[in-house]
């Protein structure tokens, strides 16, 4: 039971981490919260149960069609929302309300056109039957959306770490100011940050129908909650420091779920509180020291 | 016809590289700067100075883009700048420094240098250049303020700047390290960039600077030499206050 809770635990942290990366990524370069991006999640979802379901599209094609085209998708939004909203005096703040505003037309829309019902795809849909890792026996989905999830974290890394883009984007994290006047096209970054906080969210949404068991147009908010828990316990504006809050999250939430399912919900979000009164900078936050 | 031309080639001064002509600046109700006029000329130092709040650092942040005027008109090497992004500004030659330097935090010293550099741009010399060379696998937080205000006129230099805004460096550097900075501006003025030094040690600003600009109230009121500025009733007033009046 416990060695089933953490190995299902690490794997759902692994998703969960996909899940609030994005976020994390866009918080990290332009100070604001989106909270739309759950709502990006539930649009990935959408794609990838027309695609796969319905006209039967291979799960690799889905994930990298998803990616480009959310991502394509992430680049107007930014233009037309986040420079205007920068402009604004309280931008974080602002963030919130715009981005919620965001997620409540995204959200009627989509339950206007489509309904409210709940979707969800067959597990077969990606092939293969249910894995044994250490004789626990695991769905295959969850082990593909890990997979995929470390694979993207990987991406996410060497850009950020080993292109000059990435730099690029790690200086505006780190001093917004004074990458501009060194010459860093603030926005162009952004841009680009942008549109891959938003592809990650659409990948995360396209496993949501099998880590979640269903999804409806309705999910975005819970999802958010979701992300916003897992970026701030690893650090808020750190991607590197999702991964362990997703794992942390995920860890929490199966052991929750297997000792005391009725209250799943409870343990990941008093770990959240915890790590805010201990260390509210998060696990991986660095304290900065002024000259 | 050719004698003519050469006559003016010499006759007449060289045009400014910065011009800046009726800079206005205001926050809500607080006017920062009212009409500021300044000239910088290729290889020349300026010394910008006044008292805490006289707009300094306004004009600086002004010039270099990060902040946007009310009114008034900036040009480098007779291109206007008016209205440019900051990072385009950049991109055009002017560089500058900050008053408190806040150092990529995540990247190293070198990497601080290499996500700021033109292309042909020598980063191990540049960082030599400021002693910072024997850091440059470092993370930045280890670095003491000192270094970290020499790393923040490096990553100012490797743009290739032909302007360039340096903002208090000076401040908390001992007699050894101001001598050092001090040559170096000489030595950036001497290659033919034009600096604006806006700066409170009075004897640093003597050392280096051509012409200084006095400022108060986000006003000139004075222009020329340093030594002539401190027989300037009104810059003395500005610093020292205005006379008591004499009991008659």
């Amino acid at each position: 039971m416990l060695l089933y809770a953490l190995l299902t635990g690490l794997i759902f942290g692994l998703y969960f981490a996909l899940v609030g990366l994005g976020m994390n990524l866009v918080f990290g370069v332009m100070r604001i919260v989106n909270l739309a991006h759950g709502d990006m999640l539930m649009l990935g979802a959408f794609t990838a149960f027309w695609l796969m379901r319905v006209a039967a599209v291979s799960p690799v094609i889905t994930v990298i069609g998803t990616f480009v085209l959310f991502f394509v998708i992430g680049l107007p939004v930014y233009y037309a929302l986040v420079p205007r909203l920068q402009r604004s005096r309280e931008p974080e703040m602002l963030s919130l309300i715009l981005f919620f505003g965001l997620s409540q037309v995204i959200e009627a829309i989509v339950s206007l056109l489509f309904g409210n019902n709940e979707r969800s795809i067959p597990s077969r849909t990606l092939g293969g039957g249910p894995v044994s890792i250490f004789d626990q026996t695991i769905p295959f989905p969850w082990i593909y959306a890990a997979c995929v999830s470390v694979v993207i974290f990987a991406g996410v890394y060497l850009y950020l770490y080993h292109t000059g883009f990435g730099r690029q984007t790690r200086a505006i994290m780190a001093q917004r100011e004074e990458a501009v006047t060194i010459g860093i096209d603030v926005h162009r970054v952004s841009a680009v940050a942008f549109g891959l906080g938003t592809a990650l969210a659409a990948v995360a949404g396209v496993f949501a129908p099998f880590m979640l068991g269903s999804f409806t147009p309705s999910i975005g908010v819970p999802i958010d909650l979701v992300s916003f828990a897992v970026v701030v316990i690893g650090s808020l504006g750190n991607p590197v420091g999702t991964i362990l809050g997703g794992a942390i999250y995920g860890v929490c939430l199966m052991l929750m779920r297997t000792y005391f399912s009725t209250l799943a919900d409870l343990l990941p979000n008093l770990v959240l509180i915890g790590v805010l009164l201990v260390r509210p900078t998060g696990l991986l936050g660095r304290t900065v020291r002024h000259a | 016809m050719a004698d003519g031309a050469r006559a003016d080639t010499r006759t007449t001064p060289p045009p400014p590289l910065l011009r800046v002509t009726g800079i206005v600046k205001r926050f809500g109700g607080f006017t920062a700067l009212d009409g500021i006029d300044l000239t910088v000329r290729a290889g020349e130092i300026v010394g910008l100075i006044g008292p805490n709040g006289s707009g300094k650092t306004t004009l600086i942040n002004v010039v270099s883009g990060l902040l946007s005027a009310n009114a008034g008109e900036i040009s480098l090497d007779g291109r206007s700048l008016t209205g440019l992004p900051a990072h385009r500004r950049s991109a055009a030659g002017i560089g500058r420094t900050f008053q408190i330097p806040k150092p990529f935090a995540s990247l190293s010293v070198r990497q601080n240098l290499e996500v700021a550099a033109r292309d042909g741009v020598d980063i191990d010399a540049v960082l030599a250049d400021v002693e910072l060379d024997r850091h440059a696998a470092r993370p930045v937080s280890d670095l003491n303020s000192v270094s970290q205000k020499l790393l923040d006129l490096a990553r100012a230099l490797v743009t290739r700047p032909t302007l360039l805004l340096v903002d208090e460096l000076a401040c908390g550097l001992n007699p050894v390290e101001l001598a050092r900075v001090a040559e170096r501006l000489r030595a950036l003025a001497a290659a033919g960039i034009g600096l604006v030094v806006v700066e409170h040690l009075m004897s640093f600003i003597d050392s280096i600077t051509d012409r200084v600009v006095v400022m108060n109230a986000g006003r000139e009121i004075f222009g020329g030499r340093l030594r002539d500025a401190v027989q300037d009733r009104d810059v003395v007033e500005v610093f020292l206050g205005a006379p008591e009046p004499v009991a008659a």
